[in-house]
C-alpha cells in the first residue's frame, strides 16, 4: 500500500475503479465520519492536521469522481501513466467544481442510502418473517441511518417512528396513520414499503383492541 | 444437534478463534460464550477456551457452576492433558475449558508453556475453538491472538475501547512481525518501532518495511508476507446508533491507511436489555432470548463464521 499522500482518488476514497456513482456517495460520506472531528475511530490516531490535510484530499477526490465528465477525464490521465503523484497540489481545471454543488450533489444522493458494504449480511437480512419494529430498525442501521434522518425526511416527528420502532402500539395514533408512517419510513430505507406496512399492520391491529383503536381515532380527528 | 450425523468425524485441525480487544468490560466473554452456542446448535464440535486466568468469567457466561479443573491446572504443570480439562456445558456439542482457581502470583504460563498450550489447543477434538483473552496487551495474550491471522477485536463504540484496540491491532501486529523476521538485528528493528517515540522517525508498518527492506531485501519480503496475511476482524458490541454501526468501518480505514494493516468488518451487535438481563441470569441472549435483536445480531456473525470454514485461510502452523 503506498502512503495516503501518494494515493489516487479512487484509493484515498477505498473504492473501485468502476465504482458506481452511489458506491462513491457512500464512500465520500463514509470518509467524511471517519475523518471528521469528532471522529470516535480517528482522535487518537489523527495528528494536528492531518485529519483536516485529508478531509481536503477526500472532497477533491469526491468532487472529480462523482462528476461523469471530470471522472472520466481522470481516468484517462491515469490510464496514461501519468500518476498524479500528489494529492496535496492544487486540483486542475476540470477540477473546478463549487463546494456548494457538491453539497447539492451529496443532498441529493443521500436521499435513499444505500445499505452498509456489509454484504454478506444483506442476503440474513432478507429472509422471511414479520417486519416488527425491532426489524426495521435493525435495517435502519443497517443502512447506517438515524431516527433523525429518516424524520427530515418523511416530516414523521421523531418521538413517532421510535414508538414504532419499539411496538408501542399505545402511543401510537390511529391505524390509517401508522400505515402511512410505516410506509413512509419503509421507502425511506429502501424496503418494499407494501410488504412491510401489510406485515407491521397485522401485528398492530391483532395487539390494539378495537375500542382503543376507536377512541384514539375519534380524539385523532 | 441433528446435523453432527452428517458431518464425518475427521481429524483436522480445529478453526482457531481469538477473541480479545485490549480493554475490559467489553463483551469479549458475552461475545464468545453467545458465538460458540450459536456454531454448537448448528450442529460443530465447540470447545470454548478461558484464557482469562485473572478474571475468568466465561463458565459463569455459560451456566455453569465454578468449575474444579481449569487452565491454571496446565498452566501450574498439574495436567498435560487438555482434554482432561473440558468440562460439559448445558448445551450440547459445546465443552468448556474454564480459566478458574488460578495462582494470581503468576497467572500466566512462561512462554514455553505457552507454545505447549497453544499446540495442545490445536490438537483438540472439535471444529472450533473459540479463545476468549483477558483484556490489555501482556505477552501471553498477544501470543495467544496469534494463535490464528485472523482473530477477532471486540470493540465498544467509546473512546478508551477504540484506543485500547489500536494499541492491540498494533502489539498483535507487531509481535508476529517480530517472529517473522529471522535476523536479530531486524528483530531489534522491529522491537524499535513498538516503541512509537522512536529516533528513527517509524511509525507505521509502512515506514517499518521500507527500514528493514534498506538492510535486508529477503527479510523484507517475509514482512511483506506477514503484514498481508494478518488480517484481524473487527466486531463492534453495543452498537446503539448508526454512527456507531459505521465505526467498524472507519476503525477498518485507520487501521489501513494509518497502520498499513488490513482488517475486516465482520459486523456488529446491537445494545440489547436484553443481553444484559441473560447476563444476569447467567445464561447466553441467543439461547434465553433468541428473537431479542442483540441475539440475531449474534447468530448473523456466527453463521459468517461458518461459511467461511471451509476456506480455513489464515490458518498457521507451529
Amino acid at each position: 500500500m503506498r502512503p495516503i499522500s501518494e494515493q489516487d482518488h479512487y484509493e484515498i476514497l477505498e473504492i473501485e475503479r468502476d465504482a458506481t456513482p452511489d458506491e462513491i456517495s457512500r464512500a465520500f460520506r463514509m470518509a467524511q465520519a471517519t475523518y471528521g472531528d469528532d471522529s470516535l475511530a480517528g482522535y487518537s490516531v489523527f495528528g494536528e492536521g492531518e485529519a483536516q490535510a485529508i478531509r481536503e484530499r477526500i472532497e477533491i477526490a469526491y468532487r472529480v469522481l462523482s462528476d461523469a465528465e471530470s471522472r472520466k477525464a481522470y481516468d484517462g490521465s491515469l490510464a496514461g501513466g501519468d500518476r498524479p503523484r500528489r494529492g496535496f497540489e492544487s486540483p486542475p481545471q476540470h477540477e473546478a467544481l463549487e463546494r456548494t454543488e457538491v453539497a447539492a450533489r451529496i443532498a441529493t444522493s443521500a436521499e435513499l442510502a444505500p445499505p452498509l458494504p456489509l454484504e454478506e449480511l444483506d442476503a440474513l437480512e432478507n429472509e422471511g418473517g414479520e417486519f416488527d419494529g425491532a426489524r426495521l430498525r435493525r435495517s435502519r442501521l443497517h443502512r447506517g441511518m438515524e431516527i433523525e434522518d429518516i424524520a427530515s425526511r418523511t416530516k414523521i416527528s421523531p418521538s413517532y417512528l421510535r414508538f414504532i420502532e419499539e411496538d408501542r402500539y399505545a402511543d401510537l395514533p390511529a391505524p390509517v396513520y401508522v400505515r402511512g408512517f410505516v410506509t413512509a419510513y419503509a421507502k425511506c430505507i429502501g424496503l418494499d414499503a407494501k410488504l412491510v406496512a401489510t406485515s407491521y399492520m397485522k401485528n398492530f391491529e391483532d395487539k390494539t383492541p378495537p375500542t382503543v383503536r376507536r377512541g384514539r381515532f375519534l380524539a385523532g380527528r | 444437534v441433528a446435523n453432527s450425523g452428517l458431518t464425518p468425524r475427521r481429524r483436522r485441525a480445529p478453526r482457531m478463534l481469538p477473541v480479545g480487544g485490549g480493554k475490559g468490560g467489553v463483551g469479549k466473554s458475552f461475545v464468545v460464550a453467545n458465538l460458540a452456542v450459536v456454531l454448537a446448535r448448528s450442529g460443530q464440535r465447540v470447545v470454548a477456551v478461558d484464557g482469562d486466568l485473572e478474571g475468568a468469567n466465561l463458565h459463569t457466561c455459560l451456566g455453569v457452576p465454578e468449575p474444579k479443573s481449569s487452565l491454571a491446572d496446565f498452566v501450574a504443570n498439574r495436567v498435560e492433558d487438555l482434554d482432561k480439562l473440558l468440562i460439559e456445558t448445558p448445551i450440547p456439542n459445546l465443552q468448556l475449558i474454564a480459566a478458574t482457581h488460578g495462582n494470581l502470583a503468576t497467572p500466566q504460563p512462561n512462554r514455553s508453556r505457552r507454545i505447549q498450550l497453544m499446540r495442545a489447543l490445536r490438537q483438540l477434538e472439535a471444529d472450533f475453538v473459540l479463545f476468549d483473552l483477558g483484556a490489555g496487551t501482556h505477552a501471553a495474550v498477544m501470543d495467544y491472538f496469534m494463535i490464528s491471522d485472523d482473530g477477532l477485536v471486540v470493540i465498544a463504540p467509546e473512546p478508551t475501547s477504540v484506543e485500547n484496540a489500536y494499541s492491540f491491532i498494533r502489539a498483535a501486529f507487531y509481535r508476529r512481525l517480530r517472529l517473522a523476521m529471522v535476523s536479530h538485528d531486524m528483530r531489534d528493528v522491529v522491537s524499535l518501532a513498538m516503541d512509537q517515540h522512536n529516533e528513527r522517525g517509524i511509525r507505521t508498518p509502512l515506514d517499518l518495511l521500507h527500514e528493514i527492506e534498506a538492510f535486508d531485501p529477503e527479510e523484507g519480503r517475509r514482512f511483506t508476507e506477514t503484514m498481508r496475511a494478518f488480517r484481524p476482524r473487527i466486531l463492534i458490541n453495543g452498537a446503539s446508533s448508526a454512527e456507531d454501526v459505521k465505526l467498524g468501518f472507519a476503525v477498518r480505514t485507520v487501521c489501513r491507511k494509518f497502520f498499513g494493516i488490513d482488517s475486516e468488518y465482520i459486523g456488529y451487535v446491537n445494545h440489547d436489555e436484553m443481553a444484559r438481563k441473560s447476563v444476569r441470569m447467567r445464561r447466553t441472549v441467543v439461547d434465553l432470548y433468541p428473537r431479542s435483536d442483540a441475539a440475531i445480531y449474534l447468530s448473523r456473525i456466527a453463521r459468517k463464521l461458518l461459511t467461511e470454514t471451509g476456506a480455513s485461510a489464515g490458518e498457521r502452523t507451529g
